[in-house]
């Protein structure tokens, strides 16, 4: 069941991001900690706990502190990955089809 | 929703709304032509122009006819993403269908159908209806139907391998 509610909303946002996206896939094949990720994903630290509060927020990851440690694994949310897509899907033909609007305007005169 | 601001900004903004969970409808209204918009939906120098959303997009594959592969692969500072599906109905230049996946949910496939209307004034509405099939719904097929119609053909299967023992 489909709900475009304020938490799918978060996950649309969350998801409209590739780096994101590739964390969940990341961490759909293991759990990792937060230094392994930004090592993983060639970012700092501060960049990778940014994404992962996203997803953390949006209930897509679920965070826990071991001793100085942050493992990260993915969040209860992770079976509605459909819904997700759906919401994602239709902000991107959104995108697209602002894209193609402003291209007609731009080429108005051209053939 | 957006119905009431589209009615006032009828080029600018879309009209979305969700027919039913599985579908997704978006409505807008372009200040061009129909064989404009045709022409810029369907060739690939120009699709490359816009379909990107600004990032860079190469077009690998875009036969635009019944049966034809179509593949797009979008470049962003964070990764490649590729897009592809075949064409189900080309009516040119009024009507596409195609399915519609991406690579990074494989078998998460929708139908897009894709309408353009000459409003008649210079002005051509487009209006897509994207289904989604599931992975529910394969598994309601696979618990229906399909799982019984195999079961026949292995039942034929073996009365076929039976008869020729």
């Amino acid at each position: 069941m489909v709900q475009y509610s304020p938490k799918l909303d978060g996950t649309f946002g969350a998801l409209a991001d590739p780096t994101r996206r590739g964390i969940l896939e990341r961490l759909g094949r293991a759990d990792a900690a937060i230094s392994e990720l930004a090592a993983e994903f060639d970012m700092t630290l501060t960049g990778i706990k940014k994404h992962v509060r996203v997803l953390e927020t949006a209930g897509l990851v679920t965070t826990e502190k071991v001793g100085r440690v942050r493992h990260c694994k993915l969040g209860p949310r992770r079976l509605d990955d459909e819904a997700a897509w759906i919401a994602t899907y239709r902000r991107m033909l959104e995108g697209r089809l602002n894209r193609l609007g402003e291209f007609l305007e731009r080429t108005r005169r051209k053939p | 929703m957006t119905t009431a601001t589209a009615k006032h900004e009828p080029t600018t903004k879309a009209v979305i709304t969700k027919p039913s969970d599985r579908e997704v409808r978006i409505e807008r209204v372009f200040n061009a032509s129909r064989d404009r918009v045709w022409k810029a939906m369907t060739d690939p120098k120009l699709v490359a122009q816009w379909w990107g959303r600004g990032n860079k997009l190469d077009i690998e594959r875009l036969e635009v006819r019944r049966g034809g592969h179509w593949r797009f692969v979008e470049h962003s500072d964070h990764g490649d993403h590729g897009f592809e599906g075949r064409f189900a109905e080309v009516t040119p230049p009024a009507r596409i269908v195609q399915t519609f996946e991406w690579d990074g949910l494989p078998g998460h496939v929708a139908l897009e159908t894709m309408t353009l209307e000459d409003l008649g004034d210079g002005r051509t509405k487009i209006i897509t209806t994207s289904l989604f099939l599931t992975t529910e719904d394969r598994d309601g097929m696979l618990q229906s139907g399909m799982e019984g119609g195999l079961n026949e053909s292995y039942a034929a299967l073996d009365r076929v391998l039976a008869a020729m023992a």
